[in-house]
């Protein structure tokens, strides 16, 4: 049976009807998943730094014969002995051994073509498996513009299977791979390979057969070099990383007023619409004040979280992100962690649900652990709904760095760095006792500097978007409704009791003495105990509780907030969100990545204890 | 030159290329580094030292990597075998 590659007799083969699940694999950075969503146009997202590809994604072809192929993204390998946790995921994979997915039908491993020497080693593991495979030699247009050149027939003559020269961003070459997955090409010749086992051997094979496939290696790229001297320059390296750092937190304030001030006004004349159209009672009652002053009070931060998401998918897709991990390197190590675990904190800006998922690539089990504790202390998106509003509300704007700093983007700056710096001081304590262990060698890939595609930065907005639209459609709906319920019972002489005589308001009352040393009111409170399903949701729950208190119409949110809260007060609010864990979401992955409830309890118990602490602290220092 | 005097590639020059000869490590971390390229065998060249920290990039099988020098310094080079390459960046 099958050693390195079995000869298959018939010279074309078919996916079985069933299961038509193909998986594609391959080292990092060989543009997987933009293959992946040339193939589907299915959501997907692209990074370029080894490992984020952590989710299996699986995204459907139609074929021209009316069948349907599933398509499995596989996080990227560097050979057949995996170390990592995503790693482990994909071997197990490609080897049928997963419990969630089928043996794939047939393997699609994709290599770069401007790197085919060392790429090549990978073959013999992979077709090792028995799949029909396809080989994709991805990246041609960079091959082609670098001066480079393979004879992909005389590679598959020698490795026995369909070689295909093709490049995701142009498009080139994606025909033969759409009638590989139809089951119509074939290798013209059988080949057995040679059984290797170690990698020196893989290593002198990929060679001869590059050689023999009069393959050309491209010219080098120079600017990539360049790039390193000014991104990696002992002064000039971290200052840059400041500088945009401070550029990203800027516009999110000025790019991001006009949008949202657009989206404001369109939420607000549809309620007047809908207002006029409706007659008066109830169901008129949760539209307005429930359904729209709790869902639309959250809608509008969409275009400052995907100002945030573009900018993280340039540093991302174009390769500076592992740069800046090599400048963290240092300060990690300080910490107790390595330069890897600086990836999962970074992408923990946006959600900390990636984020303690991309902490699977941490090879040292008790790194992987600290990383994840600690991840959901950085500002995710969901703060900045919470931070925007409270920020708007108590800080005035004035100039701090001429046009280039803000007192309001300061604060919002301060508040990131509370969140890193917390999440910093957590992962070396527990480094420096619980979780302590012997330094395993620091290894890290640098992929190559690309240009960011406008196609994968679409799909990041647009996945991030539907993510941030499903939640304001479920969660946020369902908690606002709710609310909206419990703030208008008991109906008093048929009409909606004041809020403070409603349940939702002796619910709130009741917890007050716990909120009060913080300087925060009963109304609040309740915002503490809905948020705890997402942070975002106190932003619709206090904009349905001042929605139903207002007499006539409902008054700016800000406006209200400054009547209600003193200026102590709302510093520990942030305090409080900066650092309470307020996302049932993450304490569910947390508890599926660790296997237990134990360490979410351990998570959500230290991060509530900080949160009350400094809250408390900054109503006595601001109060 | 100094050059042809380092033995261990965490004193490997920036600019300068050589040929990996053994990696002394347990077999697990030693099959890892092999998987990203550091094999014996391979040419690998230090491209450059980055600032405040004892990290290096290497470029090694068409990639690069960077090492922590305590890791750099566990891997042995062919002796005699490192030559100055043009293409590399001395700064």
């Amino acid at each position: 049976m099958p050693t390195a590659v079995e000869p298959r007799t018939e010279t074309q083969h078919s996916l079985p009807a069933k299961n038509r699940a193909v998986a594609i694999c391959g080292p990092p950075n060989v543009g997987k998943s933009s293959f992946f969503n040339r193939l589907t146009g299915l959501r997907q997202k692209v990074a370029n730094y080894p490992g984020i590809t952590v989710e299996k994604r699986i995204g459907s072809l139609r074929l021209e014969d009316g069948g349907q192929v599933d398509l499995i993204d596989l996080p990227g390998i560097v050979g057949m002995h995996p170390r990592s946790e995503d790693e482990r995921i994909c071997v197990e994979i490609l080897r049928g051994r997963s419990a969630t997915l089928p043996r794939p039908a047939a393997a699609i491993l994709l290599l770069d073509s401007t790197n085919l020497q060392a790429h090549l080693r990978m073959v013999p593991g992979i077709l090792g498996l028995g799949l029909p495979t396809l080989v994709v030699l991805n990246m041609a247009d960079e091959l082609e513009a670098r001066g480079g050149s393979v004879d992909t027939e005389a590679v598959s003559a020698q490795i026995g299977v369909p070689v295909v020269l093709a490049s995701a961003v142009t498009g080139t070459g994606m025909r033969e791979v759409v009638r590989f997955l139809q089951g119509s090409l074939a290798p013209a010749h059988k080949v057995e390979l040679p059984v290797i086992n170690n990698i020196p051997g893989e290593r002198k094979w990929a060679h001869s057969v590059a050689a023999q496939s009069s393959y050309h290696a491209p010219e080098p790229s120079l600017w990539g070099r360049r790039l390193d001297r000014i991104f990696l320059h002992p002064v000039g390296g971290p200052m840059i990383f400041l500088a945009v750092v401070i550029a990203v937190f800027q516009s999110i304030f000025t790019l991001a007023v006009p949008i949202m001030d657009a989206v404001e006004s369109a939420i607000g004349v549809s309620a007047g619409w809908i207002g006029a159209l409706l007659p008066d009672s109830m169901l008129k009652g949760l539209l307005l004040d429930g359904v729209w002053g709790g869902v639309g009070s959250v809608l509008v931060f969409l275009p400052q979280i995907l100002i945030l998401f573009l900018f993280i998918g340039v540093l991302e897709d174009s390769g500076y992100l592992a740069r800046a991990a090599v400048i963290a390197d240092r300060s990690m190590r300080a910490i107790g962690l390595e330069g890897r675990s600086f990836i999962p904190l970074l992408s923990s800006y946006a959600c900390a649900i990636p984020a303690v998922m991309a902490a699977r690539t941490i090879e040292n089990q008790r790194d992987r652990l600290a990383t994840l504790l600690v991840a959901p202390l950085t500002t995710c998106s969901a703060r900045l709904p919470v931070y925007a509003l409270l920020i708007a509300a108590f800080i005035p704007e004035r100039p701090l760095l001429g046009p280039f700093l803000g007192t309001r983007a300061a604060v919002l700056l301060a508040l990131y760095a509370a969140g890193f710096i917390a999440a910093c001081g957590t992962a070396w304590l527990l480094k420096s006792m619980v979780l302590r262990s012997k330094p395993a060698p620091f290894v890290l890939q640098l992929p190559a500097y690309r240009w960011p595609t406008i196609r994968s930065l679409a799909f990041r907005l647009i996945d991030r978007s539907k993510i941030f639209l499903r939640r304001a459609g479920t969660v946020i709906l369902v908690t606002t409704i709710v609310l909206w319920f419990l703030a208008s019972v008991p109906y008093q002489d048929g009409e909606p009791p004041p809020i403070g005589e409603s349940l939702a308001g002796s619910i709130g009352r009741t917890i007050e003495p716990l909120v009060e040393p913080l300087g925060l009111n009963w109304k609040i409170g309740i915002g503490l105990i809905t948020s705890l399903a997402a942070r975002e949701v106190i932003v619709g729950t206090l904009g349905t509780i001042y929605g139903m208190e207002a007499d006539e119409g409902s008054p700016a949110l800000q406006q209200a907030l400054q009547a209600e809260l003193s200026f102590g007060g709302a510093i520990a609010l942030l305090m409080y969100f900066a650092f309470a864990m307020q996302c049932m979401s993450t304490v569910a992955i947390v508890r599926r990545e660790t296997g237990g409830w134990k360490w979410p309890a351990i998570q959500f118990g230290y991060m509530l204890a900080l949160a009350y602490s400094t809250g408390f602290a900054a109503y006595r220092v601001f109060g | 030159m100094p050059s042809t005097e380092s033995d261990s590639l965490d004193r490997l020059p920036p600019g300068v290329t050589a040929v990996i000869a053994a990696l002394d490590f347990e077999e697990a971390d030693r099959v890892r580094l092999m998987e990203l390229g550091f094999i014996p065998g391979s040419s690998v060249s230090c491209q450059r030292v980055v600032p405040l920290g004892d990290l290096a990039i290497f470029q090694v099988e068409g990639t690069q990597v960077a090492l922590r020098k305590d890791t750099a310094a566990r891997i042995t080079l062919q002796p005699s075998s490192a030559a100055r390459n043009p293409d590399a960046d001395s700064g």
